[in-house]
């Protein structure tokens, strides 16, 4: 197998080429005993869940907290969660990819892999919560196509596949990296991973022909996954919007779901960027700046989500139709209330507040407000699906008390738990397996940055002589006396 | 010796005991009987049997060992046997010559019997034999149909029976429908009832339908029935497209799919084709190898 080629020259000597890239792969040589002990409870939460879910199967749906009317519970609104997440992935990867914004270059890679994974379980959730998961077979072989069900289970299909390929495409140069490297390198499952490099890479040697190929599917894969990104969110809020239930019945939920999915997706990012800057020491890549940066796009999406959020509840509680009217009020002064004002001001109209000073988004600042908005994401998603479902257009009447009420009981939470588990194995099985910086792509930044510093010094230099040159003829051509001064102020 | 008596006595106790436990455990049964005579002059006893545990509620008896008698006199003669379905029903075809008593009825005496789940039980019916016969012109444009009710005295002569509530209705696919808002007249002396059948109930491509009078239900005559076709329907046309594609029907509109397959297979051209680019990658660095 013939040696990789690297595009690696003009790197300035504390970002050399040899410094990034040995900065992205010691933490994936690295098995210490915190990850050891971390995996171990992750483990064990997923195991607990796992067996909730066992026991959910072997005595039905009857054992969780669900009944005739609430029938899409913590489940449901976990997967639309989930699905927001997804959001990120193609926001700071395939939005800033596209709009050419390269100081995305050391985060791309956390956020594919934060889609990749929320896929995968979001994926799962609604399996989880059907009483008969077999029958989900049912939707291929008796699915009707004009259900939004089935545009659902189209659409996340199609994006996760284009999730995986769009994680995967900008590792190949890595993957390369990685098993030449292995060869020199101490480290774990060794043959495992020559194997798995091996396979990923698919013969990646570097040359111009394969660059050139790797960069127009990334170009395609860009330009495809917004729109399919895009979609996937609207379709989510189609399977709410296209019943007649109060609250759900809005024009405006395609939209509102998808700023709420990047609001969502992208603090999720930042929390993930505050984490492997600190565990893996890479400080040196993932700045203030970057923060700095990420915490504009996150406060131009919660304006964005705030103003769709105040159309999607001020327009019907100025009309109170009688069944939105329940409702409304139950959210407003009711049961709901305190969950729901909490959501608007301390996830929404707080994280504004803050993330409007430079002092906001700091990394700590937003490691904690992006805290707040996922949380209140998670929050919000339940908001949307329980409190609808327990004000049908019918009353309820006549019917058990657990009917008319609904609260996710242990074997719900357990799932659940164990599902968030499951999201932060994967991370973590990843970040030791995978660079978690694209390095080609950072390096390729830091050639970026060398050649504008290089160019704004040969500049510079320029004009200081075109100064000088002007300063003279000034003095000699009108012989006044004219203090001319090196930056050119007079 | 003493040993053995004890081990003996011991032994039928505990036998005793146990028999007693097991009837002790029976549930508790009950039987309701009808009876339907078909247009064929077949006559169908039907048995609904139910089943309770102590503190339970009555619950349909799976597998209920039943017994058909018909009373000859004082004599009961078994007509047949037969188990109950997983709803506690079943019935049973009762024979042409059934045994009339000297007020022209017939009895019938339903036994659930030596069944080992459930004790014994039984129910008598006693109904009055009588004939229902429909006539009408097809042809007739005023839709005058006459259902007659007729009984067979003791020496052999055919009687009229008056004042029996007959109702009309008209055959559909899942079962009955009353012909009209009024659609109950009584038998006259002569047994007729006649009613005056309405307009425009569908019938099939050609006008045909079946009508049906009926004696529902009587606690003298159990349920009598006769059918006759006749062509007093409202003709429909068959429908050339029943179920036209539409969102809310059985099959998708073309546009619909139509702009999802152009969507997603426009997606996942895309992925195709880089799957492919992928492969030359792989190509070319095979290629490299071997030169």
């Amino acid at each position: 197998m013939s040696k990789t080629i690297y595009p690696d020259s003009n790197i300035p000597a504390e970002l050399s080429v040899e410094v990034i890239r040995e900065d992205s792969l010691r933490p994936t040589r690295k098995w210490g005993r915190s990850t050891q002990i971390w995996l171990g409870c992750l483990l064990m939460v997923a195991g607990w869940g796992l067996y909730a879910y066992i026991h959910q199967l072997r005595h039905g749906l009857g054992e969780t907290a669900m009944r005739n009317y609430v029938s899409w519970g913590l489940y449901i609104s976990t997967f639309v969660f989930f699905i927001g997440i997804s959001h990120s992935g193609t926001l700071v990867s395939a939005i800033l990819r596209i709009t050419k914004q390269d100081w995305r270059m050391p985060i791309t890679r956390i956020a594919e892999l934060m889609t990749f994974v929320s896929l995968l379980f979001g994926g799962i959730m609604p399996i989880i919560d059907l009483g008969r998961p077999d029958r989900i077979a049912n939707l291929v072989i008796f699915g009707r196509v004009q259900s939004p069900l089935m545009w659902d289970v189209m659409s996340i299909l199609t994006y996760f596949t284009g999730s995986t390929i769009f994680l995967w495409l900008p590792m190949i140069p890595d993957m390369a990296l990685s098993r030449d490297r292995l060869t020199v390198c101490d480290s774990r499952f060794k043959k495992f991973r020559k194997w798995l490099y091996t396979k990923l890479a698919i013969g990646w040697t570097g040359s111009k022909t394969q660059w050139k190929r790797l960069e127009l599917v990334m170009t395609i894969m860009t330009i495809v996954i917004i729109p399919v990104a895009v979609s996937v969110h609207t379709v989510v809020s189609y399977i709410f919007a296209m019943t007649l239930r109060p609250g759900w019945n809005s024009t405006v939920f395609g939209p509102y779901f998808v700023a709420g999915a990047l609001y969502s997706g992208s603090a999720i990012v930042i929390l993930a960027m505050v984490v492997f800057r600190k565990l893996y020491h890479l400080e040196k890549y993932i700045t203030y700046r970057h923060f700095d940066l990420m915490g504009r796009v996150v406060l131009a999406l919660t304006l964005i989500y705030a103003y769709l959020n105040l159309n999607e509840y001020w327009i019907p509680a100025y009309k109170m139709a009688t069944a939105e009217g329940h409702l409304l009020h139950d959210l407003f002064s009711g049961s709901y209330s305190t969950a729901f004002w909490l959501c608007q001001f301390g996830t929404v109209l707080f994280p504004i507040i803050v993330m409007c000073f430079p002092k906001g988004r700091t990394p700590g600042m937003l490691a904690f407000i992006c805290s707040l908005i996922a949380v209140g994401a998670w929050v919000k998603r339940y908001l949307i699906v329980v409190p609808t479902l327990l004000h049908p257009f019918l009353p309820i009447q006549d019917v058990p008390q657990d009917w008319a009420q609904y609260f996710p009981n242990w074997v719900e939470w357990s799932v659940t738990m164990g599902a968030l588990s499951g999201i932060l194995i994967v991370i973590t099985l990843y970040a030791k397996l995978f660079p978690m910086m694209s390095i080609w792509e950072v390096v390729h930044g830091a050639k970026v940055e060398e050649n504008k510093r290089i160019a704004t010094e040969k500049g510079e230099h320029e004009e200081e002589e075109l100064l000088k040159a002007e300063s003279v003829h000034a003095k000699t051509s009108k012989g006044k006396t004219t203090i001319v001064m090196a930056n050119g102020n007079k | 010796m003493n040993i053995m008596k004890i081990f003996s006595i011991t032994t039928a106790a505990v036998l005793l005991c146990g028999v007693s436990f097991a009837q002790a455990q029976k549930s508790e049964s009950s039987i309701q009987l009808s009876f339907s005579k078909k247009t064929d002059n077949s006559k169908i006893v039907n048995a609904l049997v139910m089943g309770k545990k102590s503190g339970e509620k009555f619950s349909p008896a799976k597998n209920a060992h039943i017994s058909f008698y018909a009373k000859k006199e004082k004599e009961l003669v078994l007509i047949t046997k037969s188990i109950t379905d997983g709803q506690g029903k079943t019935n049973a075809l009762l024979p042409k010559d059934l045994p009339l008593d000297t007020g022209r009825y017939f009895g019938i005496t339903v036994k659930l019997e030596n069944d080992s789940v459930y004790e014994n039980s039984e129910e008598e019916l006693r109904l009055k034999d009588v004939n229902l016969a429909i006539q009408l012109n097809p042809h007739d444009t005023a839709r005058i149909m006459t259902a007659t009710v007729t009984e067979i005295t003791a020496d052999g002569n055919v009687k009229g029976v008056k004042d029996v509530p007959i109702n009309f209705y008209v055959q559909r696919l899942f079962g009955i429908m009353p012909a009209a808002e009024e659609h109950t007249v009584n038998t006259n002396e002569k047994g007729e009832a006649v009613f005056s059948f309405p307009k425009g109930i569908p019938g099939d491509t050609a006008g045909n339908m079946t009508v049906v009078a009926r004696i529902d239900d009587n606690d003298m005559y159990g349920t009598v029935e006769s059918q006759s076709p006749c062509a007093w329907g409202k003709v429909v046309p068959l429908e050339k497209d029943p179920f036209p594609r539409e969102i809310w029907g059985a099959q998708a509109p073309w546009g619909l799919i139509i702009t999802l397959s152009i969507l997603y297979g426009g997606v996942w051209f895309c992925y195709f084709f880089m799957f492919f680019q992928l492969r030359k990658i792989k190509t070319e660095e095979d290629l490299t190898v071997n030169s």
